[in-house]
């Protein structure tokens, strides 16, 4: 069993209130593991509110239930890892290719911006949810 | 978020304080907006206190610079941090929002 060192959840509204609250979770996750430096820290976080974006902005209800967003981060020895979900969702629609849009677009970063700030990401859906996976190994110092 | 701006000599200064993400990016679209519709074209927004910027983020200071030119001015960036840099770096956008130490410097030689 891999130990988890810190932790943090998160499930409500897929709304906008709920970033503000995903991202006030992670600050207080770095402040009980200090040794994870700085840049590790920052790219995770970026990479986990771009992604919890990504589903308050265009996650559509599958039924009649509302999308609900769940953040599950966990910190391991040498791993940082986030499960963000669209609970009760549709699958996602469109291409899930990162896309290089024009130097004046005023979108569509979001994905190559997750690619280049994490190791791997991988998707899973099951029973309804969509679940990225978000992993990035941690630099020792 | 908080913005606030200062209209200076040769431009206007726009400051936005906090995080800039999804919530507060069509914000700081509006406010720079409303700043160049009062008649500053040659914006310099300030990211001395921008802890934090998103692709949403990024999104709306292009957005913004759009609206400088179009209005015949320009936008540029300046105290850019490290978390915002990082941003502005892997997505290739330093090259088109240029980033200045001070907001001083940035029309400095215009």
């Amino acid at each position: 069993m891999t130990e988890v060192l810190a932790s943090r959840s998160f499930r409500g509204a897929a709304a906008e209130d709920a970033i503000e609250a995903v991202h006030n979770d992670l600050d207080s996750l770095w402040l009980d593991v200090p040794f994870v430096n700085d840049m590790d820290q920052m790219t995770f976080t970026t990479a986990v509110i771009e992604s919890a974006s990504n589903i308050v902005q265009h996650a559509q209800p599958a039924g009649e239930r509302d999308v609900e967003l769940g953040v599950e981060t966990t910190v391991q020895p040498a791993l940082l890892q986030a499960r963000v979900s669209a609970y009760y969702a549709k699958p996602p629609f469109g291409p899930m290719e990162a896309s290089t849009p024009d130097e004046d677009a005023e979108s569509g970063r979001g994905l190559a911006l997750i690619e280049a700030l994490v190791t791997t990401v991988t998707f899973e859906r099951q029973d309804g949810t969509n679940t990225w996976v978000l992993s990035r190994t941690s630099s020792q110092d | 978020m908080e913005f606030s701006y200062e209209v200076k000599d040769s431009y206007a200064e726009v400051k936005a304080d906090g995080r800039l993400n999804m919530v507060s990016a069509p914000k700081l679209r509006e406010f720079v907006t409303d700043v160049i519709a009062g008649g500053s074209n040659r914006i310099v927004v300030n990211l001395e206190n921008t802890a934090f910027m998103d692709s949403s983020g990024l999104g709306a200071l292009i957005g913004c610079l759009k609206a400088a030119r179009q209005a015949g001015g320009d936008l540029r960036i300046a105290a850019v941090q490290p978390q915002v840099n990082m941003v502005l770096k892997l997505t290739s956008m330093d090259k088109v929002l240029t980033a200045y130490t001070t907001a001083e410097e940035a029309f400095g030689n215009d």
